[in-house]
């Protein structure tokens, strides 16, 4: 398979494993805010 | 470059969300501990969003070397220290955690003794200076508006000196997390375009090997290799630096900040899952503008600013702003956290353990707020004197790990008695023989280069005098002790 797809592959994953941590980033704060 | 005002707008915008944490998060202080390490409770996503972005600063210095030695880039930024994070990630993290300390010199107090700790607060005070990030926040200020680099370089400290002295730790973390997402949807953002506007792979290896296509200086026909043109030993010694890493009090800080001692592994893993993804797209931008260069099809002002080039070139409006941003964000987040380390070496290292051990925790919060200014202002006199921020790299770096590493793991990993003496002789020893090395290599340059003794580079003889020294003191000094 042509090496391009990969770096694409590549780029899209960073954004999307970034989304995920940020969701769990807000989800523990919020978690945080309602426990006090 | 031209930029447009909302792409303007968007950085004006991310330095007002860290003035607007900076200002919010002082409700969160209420103690020593909130103010070091954030009161120890980093969950998983924040410890990994203040670890990936903190220890990704030198994105400028990466363009600079991927664009000018390629692929190999990624194994001298990446690779190597993939590996020792995994080290570091099994073998220590958790013990540093356990240990509920503070800072390395902490550490080095714990195995050997005062003496240990004072030197150790000093070489780490150097290691952590956030010089070459105020240099390069300077370098893309100066590229973007024009304006004079030390006007930048006030401006920008000026904001990180109000968030770091009012919200401490909790301060950096918080803004690190805003830094994160910045950081990998800019770099992730300019791939996708990158290969839609020049092409994939097929345009890469064509511009970078086509001799008739050579507007650059260098050899470019290499750039898509593993080891590119360069030596074994200039790629091995990258991974010695990458050592580094053992002693970074970066890493130590957040192990100690985690919430339980799972955080630290766990979140290590992750983060290298992050930094390898993110490492590929910085690796291939530099290349993409370089080879863009060769085509004839962009120009680059230099090395260092082959990023700032490619995304003005390619980048829309709000997406440039995005991408300028995240850059930005990048070294920030790297010279905040570095300068609240140093700031911490002087104020519970040598004001609390040193010289005033019976002060309160709230003369050393004061201590800590003059160590930022400090740290700051002695970043300001060293990113003076050098003008490539990879050269300071290495130079800090060898230096500080030919002191640090060998005190550091032998206290970690050997279970036998422990001179205090040997670890102090053979900080001294490591970095002295580096500093030697590096004068003599410095004195005799040729072409502008340095040329070093039988062509070994300066942290190799560092390393060994440090070990050799450790190993020949700590036996003749145990035995007397006994």
């Amino acid at each position: 398979m042509d090496l391009t797809f990969f770096l694409i592959l590549d780029a899209v994953a960073l954004i999307v494993a970034t989304t995920v941590l940020t969701y769990f980033f807000f989800k523990d704060l919020l978690k945080e805010k309602g426990s006090k | 470059m031209e930029i447009s005002s909302i792409d303007i707008g968007i950085i004006v915008g991310y330095f007002v969300i860290l003035f607007v944490i900076g200002y919010f998060v002082k409700r969160r202080i209420h103690s020593l501990d909130d103010y070091f390490l954030a009161g120890r409770r980093l969950t998983l996503p924040i410890f990994v969003a203040t670890l990936v972005s903190t220890w990704y600063g030198g994105l400028l210095g990466v363009g600079e070397m991927s664009y000018s030695y390629g692929f190999v880039n990624w194994i001298v930024s990446g690779f190597f220290w993939y590996l020792v994070y995994l080290f570091f990630a099994f073998f220590l993290a958790n013990r540093i955690r356990r240990s509920n300390l503070y800072t390395i010199p902490d550490q080095l107090e714990r195995f050997y003794d005062k003496k240990s700790r004072f030197l150790g607060a000093i070489f780490n005070f150097i290691m952590v200076s956030p010089a070459p990030y105020i240099l390069s926040l300077g370098v893309i200020f100066n590229f973007l508006f024009g304006v004079e680099l030390w006007i930048t370089i006030l401006m920008v400290s000026f904001v990180m000196i109000f968030y770091t002295i009012r919200g401490g730790f909790v301060g950096v973390v918080y803004t690190d997390v805003i830094q994160f997402i910045l950081m990998m949807v800019g770099v992730a953002a300019i791939i996708p375009i990158a290969v839609y506007t020049y092409g994939g792979f097929d345009f890469l290896s064509s511009a970078l090997s086509n001799p008739e296509l050579a507007l650059t200086y260098f050899d470019t026909t290499k750039h898509l290799t593993l080891t590119g043109t360069q030596t074994t030993q200039w790629i091995l010694i990258w991974g010695f630096i990458a050592f580094w890493t053992l002693a970074d009090p970066g890493f130590y800080q957040r192990c100690y900040a985690a919430k339980d001692d799972k955080i630290p592994k766990k979140g290590i893993l992750v983060s290298v899952g992050f930094w390898l993804l993110f490492d590929i797209c910085t690796t291939f931008t530099g290349i993409y503008a370089v080879a863009a260069t060769q085509a004839g099809l962009l120009e680059v002002e230099s090395a260092l600013t082959s990023y700032l080039s490619i995304a003005g070139a390619l980048l829309p409006v709000g997406l440039l702003g995005l991408f300028l941003t995240g850059l930005i964000a990048t070294v920030m987040s790297t010279a905040d956290s570095f300068t609240f380390l140093g700031a911490m070496n002087i104020s519970h290292d040598l004001y609390k353990n040193i010289f005033k051990k019976d002060a309160t925790e709230k003369q050393v919060i004061r201590a800590t707020k003059v160590g930022i200014v400090i740290t700051i202002g002695f970043a300001i006199v060293l990113s003076l004197f050098f003008d490539s921020i990879v050269d300071m790299w290495y130079y800090i770096g060898t230096i500080g790990i030919s002191a640090m590493i060998v005190p550091i793991l032998v206290g970690f990993f050997y279970k036998g008695k422990k001179s205090p003496l040997a670890a102090t002789l053979s900080m001294i020893a490591g970095s002295g023989t580096a500093l030697i090395w590096v004068i003599h290599g410095y004195l005799n340059s040729v072409g502008g280069w340095p040329f070093y003794i039988g062509g070994v580079e300066p942290m190799y003889p560092g390393l060994l005098a440090s070990l050799i020294v450790f190993w020949v003191v700590n036996i003749v000094h145990v035995r007397r002790m006994s």
